[in-house]
């Protein structure tokens, strides 16, 4: 069954690569420009509840990945196809430098807090998104927290070891 | 009552007053919130040490940081802490407030909540058990007995300074001094 859908996407989207299937997951790769495109497809396929958008920052090749995990709601648990058991990992990649993507809030409502998440930790910048600002820092970071070039010990030296006690 | 605690109380009814009602915010940071609702319910019984959980800060007068403080709580615990009416005492609650703990790397956590509002005492441990809790409200009341729970007048007396840290944090604060700054910037024994 897990043929099916692979062979499905790979017909629609030309330029997207379905790994082969895993145990229980489905591994797309599709370039940023098609991704709320793919994530539309996969929901009318009954991919329809985003679980996580997730951020890894390859530094090495430069590259920031976005990973979108779908899942499938059913009612009852023999209403599910064997296809749709499936976990569906829709991955892109973007330049780190200058990284900017599509929001996908269009396709996903609750993709607003994760962009954000994303943008705030990553520098990720969403187009389209309504209110990209902070969703928990306080502070402005000159480089991204998440970010592995972020210099955590340097940071918290310069931040919180810069504050003197008040007494004693 | 105690009879060896009558001499005490005709002396100055007021601190056995505060001393034996303490009203402890019900403000949650971080995870040693999870201990609290055991020390107030049936188990362990605060109230059996006159310690009350409040819903809101200007009804209380003991105020527990429980837990991390990221950068975010620390606002709310700086506005918390200043709308509690005097006397007002601060317990940090397990090892982060003391120095971090765990979060001693984390680009998001304050590491000595010391620096940015007075403390009267800690409470060490990750997670301190609810029995520690009774110790360091007994404590409490030895330094509230000899005048030593005097942060609220620190933080009077040190606002410039407190201000000042609180500032090298966050910025331009959105909300007024409390207490005049005056010219000693420093603070008092800087």
């Amino acid at each position: 069954m897990t043929g099916s859908l692979r062979d499905s996407l790979e017909a629609t989207f030309r330029d997207v690569v379905v790994a082969p299937p895993g145990d229980d997951r489905l591994s797309v790769s599709a370039p940023a420009d098609s991704i709320p495109a793919v994530l539309r497809y996969l929901r009318e396929k009954s991919f329809d509840h985003l679980a996580l958008i997730s951020c890894v920052d390859w530094i090495e090749r430069g590259r920031l990945e976005i990973v979108y995990l779908l899942a499938c709601y059913m009612r009852n648990d023999t209403d599910y196809l064997s296809e749709q058991k499936l976990h569906v990992f829709v991955r892109t990649e973007i330049p780190r430098e200058e990284a900017a993507l599509h929001s996908v809030i269009g396709v996903f409502g609750n993709a607003e807090p994760y962009e954000r998440e994303i943008h705030e930790l990553y520098g990720v910048h969403f187009h389209g998104h309504p209110r990209l600002i902070p969703l928990f820092l306080e502070r402005e970071y000159e480089v991204p927290p998440f970010r592995k070039d972020f210099d955590t010990r340097r940071y918290v030296e310069q931040t919180f070891g810069s504050i003197p006690p008040v007494e004693g | 009552m105690d009879r060896n605690q009558i001499g005490k109380w005709l002396r100055s009814p007021a601190k056995m007053a505060n001393k034996y009602s303490l009203h402890a915010v019900y403000f949650c940071t971080g995870c040693g919130i999870i201990e609290i609702p055991p020390v107030i319910t049936a188990r362990w019984d605060a109230e059996r040490f006159g310690v009350l959980p409040v819903a809101t800060p200007r009804q209380g007068n003991l105020f527990m940081i429980t837990g991390y403080v990221s950068l975010k709580t620390l606002k709310a615990i700086i506005r918390t802490y200043e709308q509690m009416p005097d006397p007002k005492y601060t317990v940090g609650f397990g090892s982060c407030p003391v120095n971090g703990g765990m979060y001693w790397d984390s680009y998001n956590t304050i590491k000595h909540l010391d620096r940015y509002i007075p403390v009267d005492g800690w409470i060490a441990g990750c997670m301190p058990r609810p029995e520690a809790v009774f110790v360091g409200v007994t404590h409490l009341w030895t330094l509230i007995d000899k005048g030593k729970a005097d942060g609220y007048l620190r933080y009077r007396r040190n606002y410039a300074a407190y201000r000042r840290n609180q500032e090298m944090l966050f910025g331009e604060l959105e909300w007024p001094a409390l207490h005049p700054c005056g010219s000693a910037a420093g603070g008092e024994t800087q």
